[in-house]
């Protein structure tokens, strides 16, 4: 652990001073300190993936505060500690399987023994099965005695395991690593793709003549419309210039040189162009899970004027901007007023802004994000495909178990 | 029939009344006060009882009433258990030495006031397994469905009733650990888990508690309409919690169970004001949240509750307030009413203080249908979910 506190401390400062911004640069870094921290983690010979779990909850933990505005760290948080369970999970079923092999070839050996760990094995694992799985009707009934066992299964075959076959302790503690660390790979992968998996879907939603609006500066918005411009779609692009950072001026710029029709226009004039809009397409900071989304300020403007004339708002967001939390939770923290010498010059307004001296008093407030409530969403275009707001929390469930969902509580009310 | 609705639950119903009693047919649609429930349970020989034996007990439980009501209250159960006894009767051939009867079991349930519906029916049916003398895995089966089907016909109003009998019964034909024992300690098992299913209700009630403490902030105003447990233990874990809100509490007529709600949560010292049920609109600016439990929800994701809180819903709605819902999982229920009248009605006896004159019909339904497009959030012991979850889950767990 001490090898990976300098890398960790310098992803800290970077986060606390908002050197690293921006959910996909945030998400990818956090990923890979994680990665670090599982290689360098000692692992005991018992409950190996509660030792690891401990292990990124702790750095996790401290990443979520250093900057719980992005909340995309705490996301990538998340799916790694899912990762862990997952893999631990599936060792276990192996080794179950494994056990019931050996179990029925060597029966002369052990009769009296035979049948009964073969039964608790499958009760294991469907133990075991079910405390990855979300709860459900299904298990309500099923669940309820094991409830008190199902926290140790894991703990307890990885026991069984090393006390029958003692050589095997030290390969399994490798192999559990070795295929967390390839699945946070896959994560890093994932993250880094998640634009052309995106980009890939844009000829499915955009056509002929079309017009579409979107505000400020996206990536995964820039790459979508470059990718059905490739198809030899012809379209024009009204951007909205997103004061007070002026994103959609970089935006235009980008479009332009890629030869696609754009056009900026102001915050104040969208109501005004919204008609002859086709739909809407932007990007998002987070996605909640009732399917409300964080996004840059101005957007709710601009659902509201979409709704009004019925113009489709489609929302692109990659897999780690899922966030598994409702945004009533006072864990998200929601907002974060920026300097507010994005709207006002320094030098010209100095006086009035001095409150100290009692002169003038006059208050900037710069507010980063907009809530968009999920009724004004369309769509959510995400790697996986396009989804419904209200499907949202199924995705969430396939990325995260209901565990982790505390990252930070759990570790406060712990220690 | 003039509210004739295109779903098959009313038809299927009326089909009931055409073949179990074809001279009462010609039922006039609900007649005047003069019709007393009495009377017409006598002529009525189908299970379904005149009187909703559901919303009976839960306002004998929970709700104020004056005595002459209750008295008439349970002169109409004493005279519903005529018919169900004949009904039950098919469970008690196959015991022959010991009459025994699902519903007296379940009635003997139902009667304790902290024992949730869908609990009553699970122990209920476990009590069937106990006096079974079947010895086959496929016999019990036969017989526990037999009883649930006289179960849920005796009672059609309740959803919780159905709703439970057919979770232990997907319980009781599909689990896999039942395959892997032999038949007696299948059953004993079966035994185990309805006994412990009143422990499950009863965790599930303080999981719910523990989600929506995130949704109460402080100096919040909530509404809340009808008595339910759930939302009982919801806002006194808030205020064990130290969490500082004030609730409005709806009178919640016909059985007032407002008035018995606004009694608990000031012997907890939760600020409380009392409504009467018309004010719902007029306080409504006040109001940050409304907070409601469930009788059932349904494969929409909408519920089916006390009657009024589609109109709370509603203007909660056009006030853009959100609206909660507390309901354990087991009320999920595999009905989709398209519209009110879709609901087998449950009617209650309603009192209006003064006699109405017999020309005069009286609407007395005891529950209504809320659209899911009106929820914001249902709480339920499987997360925090958005009503389109539900008809999800209930396709994992029925399909």
């Amino acid at each position: 652990m001490p090898d990976v506190q300098p890398l960790v401390n310098g992803f800290l400062s970077q986060l606390k001073k908002r050197k690293i911004e921006g959910s996909q640069a945030t998400a990818k870094q956090t990923a890979e300190v994680l990665r670090s921290v599982i290689s360098q983690q000692r692992l005991p010979h018992t409950n190996q993936a509660g030792a690891l779990i401990d292990a990124v909850r702790a750095v996790g933990e401290q990443l979520i505060a250093a900057n719980p505005v992005e909340i995309a760290v705490g996301n990538i948080v998340r799916r790694v500690l899912h990762i862990i369970r997952e893999e631990d999970l599936s060792l276990a079923t192996d080794a179950i399987a494994g056990l019931g092999i050996s179990a029925g070839s060597d029966d002369e050996d052990d009769v009296e023994q035979d049948d009964h760990p073969v039964l608790s094995a499958a009760a294991v694992a469907a133990a075991a099965r079910s405390t990855l799985r979300p709860p459900s009707l299904q298990t309500l009934l099923e669940d309820m005695p094991d409830s008190a066992a199902v926290p140790h299964t894991s703990s307890s075959g990885g026991e069984s395991e090393g006390k029958s076959r003692s050589a095997d302790k030290g390969s399994r503690g490798r192999k559990l690593k070795h295929d967390v660390i390839e699945a946070v790979n896959d994560l890093i992968q994932d993250i880094s793709t998640c634009h052309e998996q995106i980009a890939e879907q844009a000829v499915e939603h955009i056509h002929h003549n079309e017009v579409i609006l979107t505000l400020g500066s996206s990536r995964t918005v820039l790459e979508f419309l470059c990718a059905a411009k490739e198809k030899k779609r012809s379209f024009r692009v009204f951007v909205v210039e997103g004061a007070p950072r002026y994103q959609g001026h970089v935006l235009a710029k980008d479009l332009a040189a890629r030869g696609l029709q754009a056009t900026v226009i102001t915050d104040s004039a969208v109501f005004a162009m919204i008609s002859r809009v086709n739909m809407v397409i932007v990007g998002a900071h987070a996605v909640m899970a009732n399917g409300g989304v964080i996004a840059p300020v101005g957007l709710n403007m601009v659902a509201l004027a979409a709704q009004r004339h019925a113009v489709p708002f489609v929302v692109l967001a990659g897999s780690h901007k899922l966030c598994p939390l409702y945004p009533h939770n006072p864990e998200v923290l929601l907002n974060e007023l920026r300097s507010p010498s994005e709207l006002l010059d320094f030098g010209e307004f100095s006086d009035c802004l001095d409150s100290a001296s009692g002169a003038g008093s006059l208050h900037v407030v710069n507010p980063a994000f907009d809530y968009v409530p999920p009724k004004l969403v369309s769509l959510f275009i995400t790697d996986t495909g396009g989804h419904n707001p209200s499907y949202m929390y199924r995705l969430i469930a396939d990325y995260y178990s209901a565990d982790d969902l505390v990252v930070k509580g759990r570790t406060t009310a712990g220690s | 029939m003039w509210y004739r609705s295109a779903s098959f639950i009313l038809d299927n119903r009326q089909q009931n009344v055409a073949a179990l009693a074809p001279d009462t047919l010609s039922i006039s649609p609900p007649g005047g006060t003069t019709r007393t429930s009495m009377a017409d349970t006598f002529q009525n020989p189908n299970p379904n009882p005149v009187i909703s034996a559901y919303y009976q007990t839960r306002a004998a439980h929970h709700g104020v009433i004056t005595s002459d009501w209750l008295a008439q209250a349970q002169a109409a159960t004493d005279q519903n258990s005529d018919p169900n006894a004949i009904s039950a009767s098919d469970v008690r051939v196959s015991d022959p030495d010991k009459p025994f009867s699902v519903i007296d079991e379940f009635n003997d349930w139902r009667k304790q006031p902290d024992l949730a519906e869908a609990v009553a029916a699970i122990r209920a049916l476990a009590a069937v397994i106990r006096s079974s003398k079947a010895t086959t895995m496929m016999e019990l089966e036969i017989e526990l469905k037999k009883a649930s089907d006289s179960l849920k016909s005796w009672d059609e109003t309740s959803i919780s009733l159905t709703a439970g009998c057919d979770l232990f019964m997907r319980y009781v034909t599909r689990t896999a650990a039942l395959e892997y024992e032999d038949f007696n300690s299948a059953k004993s098992r079966l035994i185990e888990r309805a006994e412990k299913f009143g422990e499950i209700s009863y965790k599930a009630r303080k999981v719910i508690a523990m989600l929506a403490q995130d949704f109460i902030f402080d100096g919040c105003t909530i509404l809340v309409h009808g008595y339910s447990r759930v939302v009982l233990e919801v806002l006194k874990l808030a205020a064990q919690n130290k969490k500082l809100f004030r609730v409005f509490c709806t009178e919640g007529r016909p059985d007032r169970s407002g008035l018995r709600l606004s009694n608990e949560l000031a012997k907890l010292d939760i600020p409380v004001k009392l409504l009467i049920d018309s004010a719902v609109a007029y306080t409504m600016d006040e109001v940050d949240m409304v907070f409601v439990g469930a009788d059932g929800v349904v494969e929409s994701g909408g519920i089916i509750n006390m009657m009024g809180t589609y109109q709370t819903a509603l203007v909660a709605h056009s006030m853009n307030k959100p609206v909660y819902v507390a309901a354990e999982s087991y009320k999920f229920a595999r009905l989709y009413p398209l519209d009110q009248k879709d609901l087998a009605p449950a009617p209650i006896p309603i009192e209006f203080g003064v006699p109405v004159p017999s020309k005069v019909e009286i609407e007395r339904s005891a529950r209504d249908y809320t659209p899911p497009q009106y929820l914001t959030l249902l709480f339920t012991d499987l997360g925090v979910l958005t009503p389109s979850v539900v008809s999800d889950e209930l396709i994992q767990l029925y399909l």
